[in-house]
């Protein structure tokens, strides 16, 4: 046993110390320790024992055998998705559909806070809230039905309409340039009220003292937008930001697969439509998860990669 | 870094504490045993049942009280609605939880489970079908469609094999004094005149001829291009089999079709058109002609006269192709199947129990109960035919999920035909009877492709676009003719050598 070594004013601990040490603190601080507990086993039985089945990737799983007993097969099912001759064009229609959300779908929640919070009278900026967040309780199938009645050639007012004004109708719902259009906006129509809560709360929280010096500095209402408001939550939106990330790969199967057609398969065709119909429709688990897995790990390292870019940046982060 | 280590000590502890706990995954579903032969000891035989149910509501239990009592057995039935069922049953088998007798919905489910069948997971009947008179009874020729490498392992529910016809406005040929089409011209000149000719009289231009939807097989598509003398599914070649896309007739019907949709006698967004939408063209007086199961017109007719009385639908089957011959695709013979998982049917005994069951299911006393419900009280008999109570709640509450678990067909259970008051109904069970006399049959039910069943789903998406692409006028022969290129590279070779070598062994 070797005398512990000093360096600076600082001890460096044995192993076995260490471990003292530890069990000290846990002793310690017990019920906190308690409380955290139950997080602690939710997490692991919903969300690490699940992943003991990633397992069946590797295998030609059959239900019956177990995933004991089926036979292992390596990478074959990741060879076959990467040989699939539709596997770029589902990465990059994956892609340009999340891309379209970051640059286009998430901001609008942003902008949108900000304007309800230049609302002076209180009640009316609760209504206009309460209103514009309504759609976030309705369901894609019903969303995706209204647009349907709307949009159709087959008597759909928006088409009827344009017939009346004796212009050309409009082919929304076969026609592929319609897709990326039509699902940017259902969502923004969806979403975009209930993403507002969070960023209005963080607006709330901004200190009024500052508005106040600012106001005596002669800044305008535009002013105090941008040099305070904005600063003061851009924590919050690089968080959410970074969180959005890391569902890259998760779209929204249903939303995408009610929308999903022949003739616009080139661009809608997304990893979760395309699990659905090589995969579960056939019975084939082990390549819906090895399809699965890859996603996952796809956004793993764009949450990381987020991560460390916002970090260089000098912001927190979510880790 | 020294944080980030106690974590991880800490979430050390909690993998602990869940092994601790235990997950024992393995453990069997305890499955309701049956109290073995039923025969020996008086006791009803116990068993479960998983089926799909077509109706919004579980049924009413009357009938399968009634179906206990004259079977000596006590039924645990597990109702699952129709929309979900392939993911439930994927579910329930994956999961090891399978039902003592388990309905597979249609043929399409059960080829997926026929890897299964030959790893010995599901019990071969046909040992046993000797001891059991009624069973015995089933068609051979259906019982042929169902085997998996000549073994029969599943009881069949009949269906008749092309029910596929046209239902149009009769009073609208009427004003327009046009007869029913014989063959695909007058097809197409009804089409145009339900769409030009102003048939409903009101002087606008608010009426088409054709309603389709988003399914080549059930929709409009197959059967008019059946018409066509396309083969059903795969037809014969110089003496090989080939897939129907690749037979000149499929492009003469993508090509009326495209005429069709171009003229505007169809409705325009047909390939995003659901069931419900499409018939609501038809009910709501926009579009005149239904290509589909000429038997709907009973449901058809019940909606549409409620807010147009004055509407009479008419149906007719015979439309004659260029080539002057009238053919209709046929179905296997069966819809829904039975079969039974060796994991939760654990003996000899027990099967016998439960066929047992199915076999007094094929006596006319039960089978009527089932199919039709109570004498008096949801059918009266009239000339040796049921007639169903007007009240179409109540027998959707108390009789129709049951019909789901018939098996064999009225020839072979012996229960009653069915006898309706509307006439275009009788019409329809008649021409149904008429189409057996046409019939092209799909040559590949019993052959066996691997590279189909991995990849069936995705081949079969590559042609369905490119048909509807074409019809669309997205796509031209020359992208069809490329999108069949895609089908033989991505697999579609490997199919067409396997059915051939499953064809030359037979």
């Amino acid at each position: 046993m070797e005398s512990p070594l000093t360096v600076g004013k600082k001890q460096v601990l044995t192993k076995a110390e260490r471990r003292n040490e530890l069990w000290r603190k846990i002793k310690k601080n017990k019920w906190i320790y308690l409380m955290i507990a139950p997080g602690i086993l939710y997490f692991f039985v919903y969300k690490y024992i699940p992943m003991y089945g990633l397992i069946i990737a590797f295998q030609d799983y059959k239900p019956y055998l177990g995933i004991t007993g089926s036979e292992w097969v390596g990478f074959d099912h990741f060879r076959r998705l990467f040989a699939d001759p539709d596997f770029w064009m589902i990465f990059r229609n994956t892609l340009v559909l999340f891309a379209l959300q970051v640059c286009i779908s998430f901001p609008v929640p942003i902008i949108l806070a900000l304007m309800l919070n230049e609302l002076r009278n209180r009640a009316y900026q609760r209504t206009i809230q309460t209103v514009i967040y309504i759609p976030h309780f309705m369901s894609w199938v019903v969303i995706v039905s209204i647009s349907y009645v709307m949009l159709t050639l087959d008597g759909g007012i928006i088409n009827n309409i344009l017939r009346s004004l004796q212009f050309d109708q409009i082919n929304f719902l076969l026609n592929p340039d319609w897709f990326r259009p039509m699902y940017i906006l259902q969502i923004i129509w969806r979403e975009a009220g209930w993403g507002t809560i969070i960023f209005l709360a963080a607006i709330v929280a901004v200190d009024p003292q500052l508005y106040e010096a600012a106001k005596i500095d002669g800044a305008n209402r535009i002013r105090q937008m941008w040099h305070i408001t904005l600063p003061a939550i851009r924590s919050v939106i690089i968080v959410l930001l970074i969180l959005k990330i890391g569902d890259v790969l998760e779209l929204g199967f249903e939303h995408v697969y009610l929308l999903l057609n022949s003739s616009n398969r080139e661009v809608a065709e997304i990893f979760d439509t395309y699990v659905y119909t090589a995969g579960l429709r056939q019975g084939q688990f082990s390549y819906s998860t090895a399809v699965g897995f890859f996603k996952g790990i796809v956004g793993l390292i764009l949450v990381v990669f987020a991560n460390w870019l916002a970090k260089k940046y000098g912001e927190e982060g979510i880790y | 870094m020294k944080k980030w280590k106690q974590w991880h000590k800490i979430t050390a502890i909690g993998v602990g504490l869940v092994a601790l706990t235990g997950c024992n995954g393995n453990e069997n579903n305890e499955s309701a045993s049956s109290s073995g032969d039923a025969i020996d000891d008086g006791s009803p035989v116990e068993f479960s049942i998983m089926a799909n149910l077509h109706t919004a509501e579980v049924p009413d239990k009357k009938v399968q009280t009634l179906l206990e009592e004259a079977t000596n057995t006590k039924l645990d039935i597990q109702w699952v609605p129709d929309s979900n069922y392939e993911e439930r049953l994927n579910t329930a088998f994956a999961t090891g939880s399978l039902p003592q007798a388990v309905y597979m919905k249609n043929q399409t489910t059960y080829e997926q489970f026929k890897d299964a069948i030959r790893d010995d997971q599901f019990w071969e009947l046909g040992p046993y079908l000797d001891e059991f008179e009624n069973l015995k009874n089933l068609k051979p020729e259906v019982v042929e469609n169902t085997m998996v490498d000549g073994k029969m392992y599943a009881l069949y529910q009949g269906r008749p094999l092309a029910r596929s016809g046209l239902i149009y406005r009769k009073d609208w040929a009427d004003n327009l004094g046009i007869d029913a089409p014989t063959n695909v011209e007058e097809f197409m000149e009804m089409a145009r005149a339900f769409t030009e000719d102003d048939p409903d009289g009101n002087g606008k231009d608010d009426t088409f001829g054709l309603t389709d939807r988003n399914d080549l097989v059930y929709g409009a598509f197959k059967s008019v291009a059946s018409w066509f003398g396309t083969p059903n599914g795969w037809g014969e070649q110089d003496g090989e089999l080939l897939p129907e896309f690749m037979f000149d007739e499929y492009i003469d019907t993508l090509d009326y079709l495209k005429e069709l949709h171009e003229n505007g006698y169809m409705n325009q967004d047909f390939p995003v058109t659901s069931k419900p939408d499409q018939q609501a063209l038809l009910k709501n007086g926009t579009a005149g002609m239904y290509v589909g199961s000429m038997g709907d017109v009973v449901s058809l007719y019940a909606d549409a006269s409620q807010n147009n009385p004055d509407l009479e639908f008419d149906v007719h089957n015979y439309v004659e192709g260029p080539d002057g011959e009238y053919n209709i695709w046929a179905i296997p013979g069966y819809g829904n199947l039975v079969i039974f998982p060796k994991s939760s049917v654990e003996t000899e005994e027990e099967l016998k129990g439960i066929l047992s069951f199915y076999n007094q299911m094929m006596e006319p006393d039960n089978a009527n109960l089932i199919f039709w419900g109570v004498e008096g009280e949801h059918y009266d008999v009239e000339e040796d035919q049921a007639v169903a109570i007007e009240d179409t709640q109540k027998t959707d509450r108390e009789v129709k999920p049951y019909q789901s678990i018939e098996i064999g067909e009225a020839e072979t259970n012996g229960r009653y035909l069915g006898k309706s008051n509307y006439e275009a109904k009788t019409k329809a069970d008649e021409l149904e009877i008429d189409n057996e006399s046409y019939l092209v049959h799909d040559p590949t039910i019993t052959l066996d492709s691997p590279t189909m069943q991995t990849h069936g789903e995705r081949l079969q998406q590559i042609i369905n676009d490119a048909t509807y692409q074409y019809i669309l006028g997205q796509t031209d022969l020359e992208g069809f003719e490329k999108a069949i290129e895609t089908w033989k590279t991505q697999g579609g070779e490997d199919v067409i050598n396997e059915i051939n070598e499953s064809y030359e062994q037979q």
